[in-house]
């Protein structure tokens, strides 16, 4: 019985085109476009040309300085800072009149940049003309202790040494936060549409009584329902992270470049599929508490609105800590759990004992919502409007 | 108000329903409001009794509690010897319902697909569930459209369909609220051929109606419902005798106005 209940509702809930598309197709724009964004933060500048207004009166010196920067190009204007102003470069630079006798001199030469620190392009090309200017100070400094009979290395006090741990590609971080963040949104929203229609749409519709008037077991009735919704969340995790991997595997280089499981790939991809199906559960679990206790299938999404917010919300706590930071709290706790599981995993940990701690944290609460929703499928307050 | 204490009544063996003595009271947080009031009437074995009252009155509340949706918070109903809090899936077996005005289909599915569904849901094996659809297809004429989408039929197709949902597995008691609310002529006609239908079959049938032609037309029962209380419940010509009128609109708001004891209420 449970599995014919279980059929039907799969039917129906991919019958409706408009289920249909907010449950398949809008997960799947949302997390291209998501990949793509990413794809391009961390690509951002490394093909881009810059345009730096310079004086029209710039000096050979000056020019050379400057010469050195192959994706940056020079234009030349009576006002530079007008040229920035109107947009026609991201940032200018004005040397002062006296600039090159100055230095000659061997006092500061004066140099103004004007640029916009919100706007990523121009603060590029500010970071890069500075490490040009900064360059061109250490050769300037050098050169004037050298006329001092000074050692240059004499202005070096500390000598660091920075050495990695990690030897994953740093953009690994990146899908660290976009693959918890693909999931919990793709099964939120997509599991969402079903979920309010098993329950608040059978209340509204008004079929939930003819349901209630056959003899089948209304535990049966809630487990069907119950594991059509997880379905739902299931198949659309599944298909949007493989939409996702495919766009990452022709569509993008850094992110392609991130991923490298090493020797560890079977278990992590096993692991990684593990957890998403527990959370799947898990996420099915408070969409169908949230259509149990709405009237309406309007009402049951207002229900559910706020578990889509918690659902992302654990990327913000979790996205400046490393793998060795998490603590036996990040993988106890629901909603954090899965993105510090699927962090860990995407870094190449396969640490099972976590892995235990947030399947084990997850059917804990499964299994307390799956009774309280029984307790509430019970009372003809809940079932009927 | 109008009680009897059933158990002290003398049986024939022939009771289907018995309502006994069934109070209910849904209690919000501040707010306290007594559906039924003490309500106790038998119907037996092949009566079709209508149920009348104002909109608010208990109908759908007792229907409800008979169908065992509802638990009552004082007294019992027993359908066909099963006790409808202690037995409820003997009781949904042998019942049929079909509430106010609403199919309870699902409009994604075909009319077949409907049908099937319900039959698997009241365990009827693939062999009786296709001889039954194929009786109900006979029945009320729907071969047209036993292979379309319920989303696009009629109210007439849609309440056709949604009878036949209600008695795909043969029940011997099956009740209506108000079933005609909302339907056309032609609808509400095909509603009563029916119901004419699984009079001859043997059924026994409770429909709650405003409809007081239809009542007259239907039933050969009559039970009066007012704000809870149950104030009539007897033989349709009965009434008709006693009140010296068949005019049932008439009876019905007379005995609102003397209520159950004869007093006004």
């Amino acid at each position: 019985m449970l599995f014919k209940i279980y059929k039907k509702e799969m039917i129906d809930s991919f019958r409706d085109k408009r289920t249909l598309l907010l449950t398949v197709l809008l997960p799947i724009l949302m997390m291209s476009a998501l990949t793509f964004f990413y794809e391009s933060l961390i690509s951002d500048g490394e093909d881009e040309t810059y345009t730096l207004a310079v004086e029209e009166d710039i000096s050979a010196e000056q020019e050379t300085i400057l010469g050195t920067l192959d994706k940056v190009e020079l234009l030349r204007a009576e006002n530079p800072e007008q040229a920035f102003i109107d947009g026609e470069v991201q940032a200018a630079i004005v040397f002062a009149d006296n600039f090159d006798a100055e230095v000659q001199a061997g006092e500061a030469g004066n140099v103004e940049l004007i640029g916009d620190t919100f706007s990523q392009k121009s603060s590029n090309l500010i970071y890069l003309v500075s490490g040009e200017l900064a360059e061109y100070e250490q050769i300037v400094v050098a050169e004037r202790l050298q006329q001092a009979n000074i050692d240059p290395s004499i202005t070096q006090a500390v000598a660091v040494e920075q050495r990695e741990t990690n030897t994953e590609d740093s953009n690994i971080q990146v899908l660290a936060l976009l693959i918890p963040l693909i999931l919990s949104i793709a099964i939120g929203v997509g599991a969402a549409p079903s979920a309010a229609d098993i329950f608040a749409g059978e209340k509204e519709k008004k079929t939930m009584e003819a349901l209630l008037m056959t003899p089948v077991n209304r535990s049966t009735l809630l487990m069907a329902k119950y594991l059509t919704i997880s379905s739902v969340g299931v198949i659309i995790g599944i298909i949007t992270l493989a939409v996702v991997a495919i766009e990452i595997a022709f569509f993008t280089e850094h992110l392609k470049a991130a991923i490298s499981f090493g020797d560890n790939m079977v278990a992590i991809i096993g692991m990684g599929a593990l957890v998403t199906l527990v959370y799947s559960f898990f996420v099915g679990a408070l969409l169908m508490i949230t259509s149990i206790v709405g009237k309406t299938v309007k009402e049951a999404q207002s229900y559910s609105t706020p578990i889509m917010m918690v659902l992302i919300f654990p990327m913000m706590m979790i996205s400046g800590l490393g793998v060795n930071e998490f603590t036996m709290n990040h993988f106890i706790l629901p909603f954090v759990n899965i993105f510090a599981i699927l962090t860990e995993l995407l870094f190449g940990v396969v640490n099972y004992g976590h892995i235990f701690m947030t399947i084990g944290s997850n059917l804990v609460c499964i299994i307390i919502i799956f009774i309280i929703s029984r307790i509430l499928f019970s009372k003809d307050k809940w079932v009927m409007n | 108000m109008l009680t009897m204490n059933v158990t002290n009544q003398k049986r024939d063996g022939n009771e289907m329903i018995e309502i006994q003595n069934v109070t209910k009271r849904f209690q919000d947080k501040k707010l306290s409001i007594t559906a039924l009031n003490h309500v106790s009437f038998t119907v037996h074995a092949g009566e079709i009794v209508g149920l009348l009252g104002e909109n608010g009155a208990g109908k759908t509340t007792l229907l409800r509690s008979i169908a065992t949706l509802l638990t009552p918070t004082e007294g019992q109903i027993v359908v066909k010897g099963y006790d409808t809090v202690k037995k409820p899936d003997e009781i949904k077996k042998r019942m049929g319902v079909l509430f106010g005005g609403e199919t309870g289909l699902y409009n994604r599915m075909t009319a077949r697909e409907n049908l099937e569904y319900f039959a698997a849901l009241y365990h009827l094996s693939k062999h009786e569930t296709k001889v039954r659809i194929d009786e109900l297809t006979k029945m009320f004429g729907m071969r047209d459209f036993l292979d379309r989408k319920v989303d696009g039929f009629s109210k007439g197709m849609r309440q056709k369909m949604a009878i036949a949902r209600a008695i795909i597995h043969d029940p011997e008691i099956i009740l209506f609220d108000e079933p005609t609310t909302g339907l056309d002529i032609t609808a509400s006609n095909v509603f009563r051929q029916l119901v004419q239908e699984l009079k001859t079959q043997g059924k026994t049938i409770i429909f709650s109606s405003h409809i007081m032609e239809e009542v007259d037309m239907l039933c050969d029962h009559i039970a009066m419902i007012h704000k809870g209380e149950l104030i009539y419940h007897g033989e349709k010509e009965a009434l008709y005798e006693e009140e010296n009128s068949r005019d049932l609109n008439y009876i019905f708001m007379s005995k609102l106005v003397r209520g159950t004891d004869g007093y006004a209420i």
